[in-house]
């Protein structure tokens, strides 16, 4: 800055404290002041670069801090840091400046690599740069690479040994690259430069010591850890943490007895937390998964004297019925039931199913629920002792219970009866009428399961659950009007478009359920739309965390920081994430596979002339909507203007709502020039976080197949045998993998690398029926006879199709059709029934209305076989 | 679904111990009746009454206040009480109340709540009225003629035969009614 004269130079600095203040339009002016006069002035140059950055100016922005670089090497200038400390000192370096600018650049457009490497280039002229450093730490930790944080921050606590963060920074990074004993050490040091601990509880320095605590936990020796939680006790404010901990501690230890008073001390405390319940049965030696008879008594005696203990205590009651068999379980079962029907708990039914991995104890239930009913009729009481006379409500949850409970056997036309007869009973209840719409979506009604949750909706406008719900079972029934209108009951109404208010809200469950109803639709740009907003909810939580890696250093709340970095590593693994991810490809394999793409499933098999009719009917359609969502947007333009000129407010904001969206058909989706790419692009966080699910790899087969990629399909048929390789979808694939195999060796196009490792792999794919598919699909259906699986008679199928869509077609229809045998009955679900139903439209079998006449007997309801 | 602002200093838990079987304790509130919950009345009054009621009766209901209320039965809803106020003749500083409809689901019946929304609603009449607002001198209704249950009802409540209107529900096969009414001091 000493290149400036002192009028300017107070400018600059003048300009810089704009920029803290986030005045960037007077930062601005300022700039360009200064560089009427100097108009080569580096760090101005990429000053007002900085400004054109927040004015919405990208590209003149990067220009400017480009500019200002190159000037700013050439010139011998003071060094100035950014962002909170600006420091002047007057030493002669070069370029830091604009390097720096360069990287907070970058970095405002989350091009996190490239900041990087900007402030690695500042460091150079000045390595030892605090601000700098730390931000560079920054960077790192949100790339994950862990090596360099480390490397960062032990520079930055040379620098400055006194200051807490810094030592607490380095641990946190080797505790993160799985060395915690490391991460000891560091705090260790750190704790013995302390002269005098605080008097009075501090809560940083608590929680300071309970990281390290955890620190040592991970390392896994519970003594040292149990001990170090001694010596700390007196200063730990978090108590409950504590007890935990030491309770923990004893158990793993096997110090049974002091274990178990930590955890009945834990209970006092919260005699609802199922956690402790565990570490008591556990210290008890109870509760282990192999359970006997006489380990059975012990534990229900332990819950009985809890429940006199705690009675007020939920899980003190729900939880025998996890552990009690036989009589036992019928006599504790029984007990909780009629306390909760007499009470009138509408989550019953939830609580009680997850009993039903156990078919003995579905069975009980059924028969108490039953057992309960016939007496409530008679005599108003749950047994017919006539010694208490129930409340109404009782029949009614009873009614309700039981409906849910065939409904979930899916047994339909008895839930029918009940959840009807419990309606009549009660018309008034808000539940009975979701329950009914629950039952009326499985037997596949989607329109009468929406009626009635409308009827749910409109027992309680106010109730946000059940509006919500009702809108999903619109949008299951492929009614995206009625769906948008009854959401928006609940959004923001300020806004020109209150729909967007469910994307800012980052509202996933819309988004998944609007994008699957638009992909059954054939509509696949909205579809792709919604997925990747869904991708785009995801990489904004990504982004989220990078404030937290410097506030939580501030605030040392260190455990939840870790766990928060750990979380963020597994997000992907979110079944929302999955689904959509799932979408997302399906709607690129179809783009692949039809780049017209607008063929929807009702058009296949369809004749030319038929598909012509359908296909102008749905132009004029489009133009229609197109002229009403013009006139809509000017509307909306207009109040949006309104609105803004009245807050007198952000122009920018009122310019982008009035902009509105410009693709609401998600043509840059559809028109994408590599499908098969932008598939890939959502598979690869499920390859890297998702490996263990066989969906992963099915997917990946799905990709690379159509890429011709022989090699990576190989690897992906390899991985799903590894995971499961009797899966049903898995045989269609090795069918389909061989024959693309042969097809490419009969066409010369194989290359012999490749031939060489698909011929060495063969054996594990196709076992000793070497190229034989017709033989290798026998193989499969003689093994799988047994299991009476749909899907499986589907996937055999479909192979035998393939194999020789001519010859085979009478044996693929056979196949699909002998699913009406008894054996079929458990997995002949809805869902397959449509499978089959798809997979004989796939053949353009001539058998296809015979299975629907089938089919409808089965599934009475279904819209898919009226 | 927590029902609506239910009061709960109007909450009372009933005991009944004095003759078996014994009968298990139950709570009762009252409701307010808001534009948000209007559906739950419309749905009770399909099943409770064979009459049709008017967009305007729910209009007009939503305006009356402590005079149109819904009944919880242990947080559920099954019961409701509309009235609406009708100037007395002649009288600008007297007006009458008149109840629209009272009813209860069939299976919570001869539990109390009929009693206790009835009760409710004459309380309310006994009220001291704001400066320059009507009082409330008498309480009326109407009850088909063959109503034995609901005559008697009333009867204990207080009222009494002011007259018989014949033909007053001309679309029934019963269409003679009783008009029942009581002075409220």
């Amino acid at each position: 800055m000493r290149d400036l004269p002192s009028k300017e130079a107070n400018l600059f600095r003048e300009i810089l404290k704009c920029y803290e203040l986030k005045q960037y339009k007077r930062g601005f002016k300022g700039a360009e002041q200064i560089l009427k006069k100097f108009p080569e002035h580096g760090e101005t140059l990429a000053m007002k670069g900085l400004f054109y950055n927040h004015l919405d100016k990208k590209e003149l922005a990067y220009e400017f801090v480009k500019k200002g670089i190159r000037h700013d090497m050439k010139s011998h200038i003071c060094k100035q840091t950014l962002s909170g400390h600006i420091s002047l000192e007057t030493e002669e370096l070069k370029g830091i400046f604009g390097w720096h600018v360069f990287g907070l650049l970058y970095r405002s457009d989350k091009n996190y690599e490239e900041a990087a490497k900007c402030y690695a280039h500042a460091l150079k002229y000045d390595k030892e740069n605090i601000q700098i450093l730390r931000d560079l730490s920054l960077l790192q930790m949100q790339m994950r690479n862990l090596e360099g944080y480390v490397d960062t921050r032990h520079v930055l606590l040379e620098l400055r040994p006194q200051n807490r963060q810094y030592w607490v920074a380095v641990a946190i990074g080797y505790q993160l690259l799985g060395t915690p004993e490391l991460g000891v050490k560091v705090l260790a040091t750190y704790e013995e430069t302390l002269k005098d601990l605080p008097s009075t509880p501090d809560y940083e320095h608590s929680e300071l010591l309970l990281y390290h605590n955890t620190l040592l936990e991970e390392v896994g020796d519970f003594q040292v850890a149990l001990d170090h939680l001694d010596t700390i006790e007196k200063q730990v404010c978090d108590r409950k943490a504590t007890k935990e901990k030491r309770a923990k501690y004893f158990l793993a230890l096997g110090r049974l007895a002091e274990a178990e008073a930590a955890y009945r001390d834990l209970l006092a405390l919260n005699p609802d937390n199922m956690a402790y319940f565990e570490g008591l049965g556990k210290s008890l030696g109870l509760g282990s998964d192999r359970q006997t008879a006489e380990d059975e008594v012990k534990i229900l005696e332990m819950f009985k004297q809890l429940q006199k203990e705690y009675p007020r205590s939920n899980a003190a009651k729900r939880l025998p019925l996890r552990y009690a068999t036989g009589e036992a379980f019928v006599k504790v079962t029984d007990e909780y039931l009629r306390n909760m029907l007499r009470k009138g708990v509408p989550s019953l039914f939830v609580n009680i199913k997850t009993l039903y991995t156990d078919s003995a104890k579905e069975a009980a239930v059924e028969k108490l629920a039953l057992g309960y009913l016939t007496s409530l009729d008679k005599s108003k009481g749950f047994d017919n002792s006539g010694a208490v006379v129930e409340p109404p409500t009782a029949l009614l949850w009873t009614l309700y219970f039981l409906a849910q409970h065939f409904d979930y056997k899916r047994e339909t036309e008895q839930a029918m009866g009940y959840i009807n007869r419990a309606i009549e009973h009660t018309p008034t209840l808000v539940e009975l009428y979701m329950a009914k719409g629950r039952i009326l979506k499985h037997a596949g009604d989607h329109v009468a399961a929406m009626g009635a949750l409308n009827e749910a909706r409109e027992l309680d406008l106010q109730d946000r659950f059940i509006n919500t719900k009702c809108t999903k079972y619109m949008l299951r029934a492929d009614n995206m009007a009625e769906a948008e209108k009854t959401a928006v009951l609940f959004t923001r109404a300020d806004i020109p478009n209150p729909l967007n208010d469910l994307v800012d809200m980052q509202t996933q469950w819309f988004s998944l359920e609007a994008g699957e109803s638009n992909l059954r639709q054939g509509q696949i740009g909205r579809a792709l739309k919604r997925f990747h907003q869904v991708d785009k909810h995801f990489n904004d939580y990504t982004e989220d965390q990078f404030d937290f890696h410097t506030y939580c250093l501030r605030k040392m709340t260190l455990r939840a920081y870790v766990s928060m970095v750990r979380l963020e590593d597994q997000l992907r693994t979110h079944p929302y994430y999955v689904r959509a991810a799932q979408d997302a490809v399906q709607c690129y394999l179809r783009l692949f596979d039809k780049p017209d793409g607008s063929e929807s499933e009702e058009m296949e098999g369809m004749t030319e002339a038929e598909k012509k009719k359908i296909r102008s009917k749905q132009r004029k359609a489009e133009l229609k909507a197109q002229q009403e969502a013009e006139d809509k947007k000017k509307k909306a333009a207009a109040t949006a203007a309104e609105t803004a000129k009245k807050a007198g407010g952000n122009a920018a904001a009122a310019a982008a709502a009035v902009k509105g969206d410009e693709d609401p058909e998600g043509t840059k989706y559809t028109k994408c020039e590599d499908p098969l790419g932008e598939a890939l692009k959502f598979l690869q966080p499920l390859q890297q976080l998702a490996a263990t699910r066989i969906e992963t790899h099915l997917m990946a087969f799905e990709i690379c197949v159509r890429k011709n990629k022989l090699l990576l399909a190989l690897k992906a048929l390899l991985k799903s045998i590894k995971i499961d390789a009797s899966h049903a979808t898995l045989h269609e694939q090795l069918v389909r993998f061989a024959l693309a195999v042969q097809k490419s060796s009969s066409a010369k196009s194989l290359k012999p690398s490749v031939k060489a490792v698909v011929d060495k792999h063969w054996p594990e794919l196709y076992g000793s029926h070497g190229q034989d598919l017709n033989a290798f699909n026998a193989g499969f259906i003689e093994k799988t006879k047994t299991q009476g699986s749909v899907a499986h008679v589907i996937s055999a199928a479909m192979s035998a199709y393939l194999v020789d869509p001519s010859k085979n077609l009478t044996k693929a229809e056979e196949l699909l059709f002998s699913v009406k045998e008894e054996k079929f009955g458990r997995t002949r679900t809805l869902e397959n029934a449509i499978l089959v139903q798809k997979t004989l439209k796939g053949f353009k079998s001539a058998r296809q209305s015979e299975w629907k006449t089938k089919a409808k007997v089965w599934f009475p309801n279904a819209a898919a076989f009226q | 679904m927590t029902p609506p602002a239910i009061d709960m200093s109007s909450t009372t838990t009933t005991t009944t111990t004095e003759d078996k079987p014994k009968n298990v304790g139950f709570r009762v509130g009252l409701g307010d009746i808001t534009p948000n919950n209007l559906g739950q009345l419309k749905r009770l009054n399909t099943v409770l009454f064979p009459v049709v009621y008017a967009p305007g009766f729910y209009k007009d209901v939503l305006e009356v206040g402590e005079f149109a209320k819904i009944i919880y039965f242990n947080d559920v809803c099954v019961g409701a009480v509309c009235c609406r106020k009708e100037p007395a003749a002649g009288s600008a500083t007297e007006q009458n109340l008149y109840i629209a409809t009272l009813g209860v689901l069939a299976p919570y019946r001869r539990l109390g709540l009929g009693s206790e929304m009835l009760k409710h609603i004459l309380e309310q009449t006994n009220l001291p009225v704001a400066a320059g607002q009507a009082k409330i001198v008498k309480v009326y209704l109407h009850v088909q003629s063959n109503n034995e249950e609901a005559l008697e009802f009333y009867k204990k409540h207080g009222f009494e035969v002011a007259e018989k209107c014949e033909n007053y529900y001309s679309q029934f096969e019963v269409s003679d009614a009783f008009k029942l009414e009581k002075i409220i001091n």
